[in-house]
Order: C-alpha cells, then structure tokens, then sequence
C-alpha cells in the first residue's frame, strides 16, 4: 500500500491525490453536503488506509462524505461513475418529473467541465460557483416554489419541510416555569427562598414543565390560480400534520373538505391518490366565503378554541359574494387566537392587493405574509406557535 | 483487508456479525478518532454494535440514553446540592477564611460525574455510546458539539475539565427528528440496513444456537417473509431473536402449513402491534410457512 511520504514524493501519487481529492467536488455538484474541508479528511484517510484496494476506498469515502440515509443510498453509483474510467461522462439521471419537461441536473466530472452550455446549466454552475461550501439548504428553501419541478428537488424542499415542522414540534416543550407544585425540586428557587430563615430551607420552590397544546387550522385554496403552489403547501400540510399533533388540513375552492386523514396516510404514494380522488369533479371558480361559512357552521365550534392559530392560504381571488366573505372571516377572527394569510403573489415585485377577497380580507388579518417559498413560510411559522402558547 | 477480516472475526466473537464495510468504519473510527453515527431502521442492532465494539476494545462501555426533555445536568454534570448544603451547615463552625470554604463547597467531591464527563475522564480509553440522540432536544445538540469537537468541559464554578484520554464516540439516531448538519459533519456515518437472509441466519446461529439448522433457516425465511409485507411496525433482528426461543418454547421444531394454529399463539414475540396482528390469519400464516 502507498504510504503519504511515498505519495507525495512521486508525481503519480501528486496526481492521485488531487484525482481523490476532486471528488468531493464532484459530490457537491451532485447535491451532497461536503465542502472543502473533507477534501483534507478524506485525502488523510487515503494516505492512511491506502488508496490500491477499491473496497476499503469506498468504504472510507462512503463513511467519511455521506451524511444521511439519501446520501449513503446514491454514494456507490457516484462513487463508481468517478472512479471507474469508462463511465466518467455517465449523466446520473432523475427518476420521476414533476410537470415540465426533464432536464439533467447532475453535474459532471467537477474537473472537466466541458459540457454543452445551456442556460439552464450556466445558470446552475453560477448558483453552485456561489455556494461552494457546506451548505444546500439556503438555496432550495428560498426558491419560489412554482419553480420546483424536478422529482429530486421537491424531494429535497420536502425534506426541508419535514426539518422545519421537527423544529416547530420542539418550540414548545423548552420552557419550564416555576411553580407552587412540580415534579422537579428549584434548587437554584429553594436555596434563594432560604435566606429568609437563616439558610435552612424551610420552604421548597418547585419546577414544572410548561405544558402548550396550540392548534393550527390549515385552510388551503386548492383553485386553479393556486395550481402551482398547492402541490407543495399540501406537502407542508403532510409533513406538519405528521410531527406536530394538533395540526387540522382542509382543503377548498367552491367547496370545503376536511384532509387530515388522508395527509395522515403514512404511504406517501396513498396519501396522493386520496387527495385526488378529494379534490375531484369540483367545478371552477374559488368561493372562498361560502367555503369559510361551511368551516364555520360545521367545524368552526369544534375546532377552534383560544390557542388556534388559523392559516389560510390563498391567492384571494374570490368569485363569491363579497359581504360573506366579510361576515364569515369576521366570525372566524373572533373564535380564533390568530388568524394569518400566506399569499404566494405576495412575493412579485409589483404586487397590490388587488384580488378582491383579497381586499376584504385584510381588515381581519393579523399578518398578511408572502408565501412562495419555504423561508418565507419559515419566518412566520415559529412565531406563530409561540403567539399560541 | 487482512484487518478488516480481523476485526470482523473480533466483533463475531463478541456476538455481532458486522459487515466488512462496517468493520472498516470501526477501523477508521479508530484511526481517525471521529464519533461515528449509526443510522437505520428500529431493531437492526444499532446499540449492539458499541456493546461489540467495547468488548473488542476491552473498553468500558459508557451508555447515555437521551430523551426528550435531557439537560446538561443528566448528561454531563451536576452539583450535588444536598451534600453541599450539608456541607455549608458543617463549616458555620469552621474558622477558615470564607474563599477557602467556597472552594471546598464548589471541589470534584461535590461534583456528581454523569456520562459525558465520565467518558472523557477515565484513565482508559472508554467507548461512549450515545444513543438515540434525536430524541434530546436541539439545546443538547448544540452542548454535544463542543464536546465531540473539544472533548473539554468548562463547569463555571471549577474551570475546563479536559478530556485524559478520548473516548471512542458512537451515536445512534432513529430518525424521529432531523439530526443538524453540523453534527452530521463531525461524525463518521453509517447506515445498517435490515439483514439480509445469511447475515440474519448467522446471526440467530450465534445467539440461538439451540435451535437446530433447518429451524434456524425456516424462521429466517419467515422473518425475511413478513418483512416485506405493509406493517406498522417491521420486526428487527431482535424480534428475530425473541421469536426463536419462543418457538423452541414451545416445542415446535418446524415451521409447516399444519403448525399454523400453534404459530399463531407465538407471533406475539414478532408482531408488536393490533392492527398488524390482525393481518396474521391462519391462511396467512400457512401461506408464508408453505413457502420457507
């Protein structure tokens, strides 16, 4: 086996190196997690265990550069497509596409970059030029998501999805208060409460973990308008309904449908044939009163208690009868803690609230917040549920 | 490859059949001094392999559990109050200057050693297993990096404790909640999948090696079997484990379409919930045993 000395003494080590060393490059414009630094852990690894037996190579490269389950399951053909010479040039393909037509988003061999330029690929290269480190979340959580269309990203932004409503889940459980009773002895409370008499705790502080169930009621327009961006706020909805308990889905355009359970389906392929099969033979037009009267009439005494947070997601473009719209929206405020509107037109740069629900609705919001992305959703969402504790 | 092969041989003798891309993370881990993260499936032998790693190692086996709601306190350090106050009470008649009593309050004969500052305070080389991770909350995260990075303690009243020697660090996680990045980089990764029929008939000869040979094979093929089928909850090798013995309890020494009643009565041990269990009538069972 070569050793490091030997390695860098000979050129054809030098180039070895390097030839190793570029493949963190290649896996970063493959969509892994690695960034400069690993190039040194796994050159060191190398010169440790020896570079001539493949298997322990790949072993070490796989343990070393994967960092979650996606990762470790594509590593061997990339590993394969880098270091097995015929294949260099191999193009890893999407699986499944979403809409528009596919494009390949793998990138090639990161040290020959000779490939035909399209402007999808220069623009891809610039973005990757922009962001070589160790990061791949920036980017996917801020792209608008009417822009998604390949498999792999949106597998990728449900991921993130999938983080943030983890994060949510853990908001509420961090405070504890101080309390009369607890299960938990204050000592820091117990000893300072002592100074009253001399130092002898006398009198015991206590400690409990403060409990918060906040509510979340998820009313998705489901119209046209919204065509490009239900597919994902459903998916929010799913990844939300599945970490946070007490998360209640329904979906509406001239009518009002409740889809907590079929987001709860934990076959995802299931989950969607449920959802269309929901969402069909429902005629054209978003009437987005009569929809919220229905919620009201059937659902709005059930579900809706003080720490509800209602989120209504929506272009605002209403065919229905304006001074309902007004009544039920007004009714819904009232029973609720807050209400919110995430709008995913909000984000164009020349938008007004023209839409004329749109218009009626902005009296009742407590927030009218931009919806296209997940960063946008992720800046509002946190604080909503501490609003509700 | 010869060590590989070595340590492999190793771990089967300490009761874990490892994969030879396993061992050689082991190897690396030790090489490289990196935690290792272990990630997979409920039930596929996470936690075994640091048992296995620390008897190979003749390496004590330090286990934090973490769970929702772990603090520093539980985890690292904590003060033991009563003997302090104890102690404040003992020293009113002490005529020592007060700096001397605080710093004899506030000394390690107070301090109560919880996993993470034992592991990096022994003499030898301990493996520490920390597991299931995902359930501690992210604040513990946050507290687990500066240590896996450092392998220093800084406890305010007493200054930074640093680590004699490094402990081997494994992590398991099962994925009910999204591990951070920056803790991902740190470690070196490793995914177990559920075991393949050999891998899983090795495994039951070691760990059950009363069963006889065709028994062994049978129950495997039925595990590998019901592994396929949509339940909620899949059997690990562990399952496996139980199973077998349960068998052998009672008394059936071959899996056939005629014993379907009687392995009903024993699926107790394999399939852990209602609704999956409803799934497992006798023309189910008779079906997936005519097959093994």
């Amino acid at each position: 086996m070569l050793t490091e000395a030997a390695l860098q003494q000979s050129n054809v080590g030098t180039q070895l190196l390097t030839r190793i060393a570029g493949f963190t490059g290649f896996l970063h414009a493959n969509g892994y997690g690695v960034g400069a630094a690993d190039s040194v852990d796994i050159v060191g690894a190398a010169a440790e265990t020896g570079v001539l037996d493949q298997a322990i190579l790949r072993w070490n490269l796989k343990s070393l550069l994967c960092n979650r389950y996606e990762e470790w399951q594509r590593f061997d053909a990339l590993f394969d497509t880098y270091f097995l010479p015929p294949n260099i040039k191999v193009f890893v393909q999407n699986d499944v596409k979403i809409g528009k037509p596919e494009e390949p988003t793998m990138g090639d061999d990161a040290q020959s970059n000779d490939s035909p330029t399209t402007p999808e690929n220069t623009k891809t290269d610039e973005t990757r030029a922009a962001r070589y480190s160790a990061s791949r979340e920036e980017n996917l959580s801020s792209t608008d998501f009417s822009e998604l269309d390949q498999a792999d990203q949106a597998r990728k932004v449900e991921a993130l999805m999938r983080r943030l409503a983890k994060r949510l889940k853990h908001l509420k459980l961090r405070r504890e208060l101080r309390s009369q009773r607890g299960r938990r002895l204050d000592l820091q409370g117990t000893i300072r409460q002592s100074v009253s008499t001399g130092g002898t705790p006398l009198k015991f502080a206590w400690k409990t973990r403060r409990r918060v169930r906040p509510r979340l009621v998820l009313l998705l327009d489901v119209s046209r308008s919204m065509n490009s961006y239900s597919f994902f706020y459903l998916r929010l909805a799913r990844a939300l309904c599945n970490e946070l308990a007490d998360v209640h889905c329904f979906i509406f355009h001239t009518r009002i449908q409740s889809v907590g359970e079929a987001l709860r389906d934990p076959d995802p392929w299931r989950a969607q044939e449920r959802l269309n099969v929901l969402a069909q033979g429902w005629a054209g037009g978003t009437r987005i009163g009569e929809c919220l009267q229905d919620f009201n009439r059937e659902q709005g005494a059930r579900l809706i208690h003080s720490r509800t947070g209602v989120i209504i997601v929506s272009d605002g473009y209403d065919t229905g009868e304006t001074a309902l719209l007004k009544k039920e929206l007004g009714t819904l405020k009232k029973r609720s803690r807050r209400m919110i509107w995430f709008n995913p037109l909000l984000n164009q740069p020349d938008f007004t609230p023209e839409a004329k629900g749109m218009q009626t609705a902005m009296p009742y919001l407590d927030l009218l917040a931009p919806g296209a992305d997940l960063a946008a959703i992720e800046r509002v969402l946190p604080q909503l549920i501490e609003s509700l504790q | 490859m010869d060590d590989i092969a070595g340590l492999q041989g190793q771990l089967e003798s300490a009761g874990y059949v490892a994969e030879a891309s396993l061992a050689a993370t082991l190897l690396l881990t030790l090489d490289l001094g990196r935690p290792l993260l272990v990630e997979g499936d409920a039930g596929v032998g996470k936690t075994e392999i640091a048992n296995a790693f620390a008897k190979v190692n003749n390496a004590r086996l330090i286990r934090l559990q973490c769970y929702e709601g772990l603090d520093v306190h539980a985890a690292m350090y904590e003060w033991n109050y009563q003997r302090q106050l104890l102690a404040i009470k003992l020293l009113e008649q002490d005529d020592r200057p007060l700096a001397d009593k605080e710093k004899d309050i506030f000394s390690e004969a107070y301090l109560l050693k919880r996993p993470l500052l034992e592991a990096i305070s022994c003499e030898e080389s301990p493996v520490l297993l920390i597991d299931e991770v995902d359930r501690a909350d992210e604040a513990f995260e946050a507290y687990l990096l500066e240590l896996l990075s450092d392998f220093q303690i800084s406890i305010p009243e007493l200054g930074t404790v640093d680590a004699i020697t490094r402990p081997l660090v494994i992590i398991t996680s099962n994925g009910t909640r999204e591990l951070s990045d920056a803790l991902r980089r740190r470690c070196l990764y490793q995914f177990i999948e559920y075991p393949d029929f050999e891998k899983e008939l090795t495994i039951v000869k070691i760990k059950a090696p009363q069963a006889a040979e065709q028994l062994a094979r049978q129950v495997v093929a039925f595990v590998q079997q019901v592994r396929r089928m949509e339940l909620q909850k899949i059997p690990g090798v562990a399952e496996t484990l139980d199973w077998t013995a349960a068998l052998l309890r009672s008394g059936i020494t071959v899996i056939n379409e005629e014993g379907a009643e009687r392995i009903i009565d024993t699926l107790s041990a394999l399939i852990k919930t209602r609704d999956d269990r409803s799934g497992f009538t006798p023309e189910v069972v008779s079906r997936i045993a005519a097959t093994c």
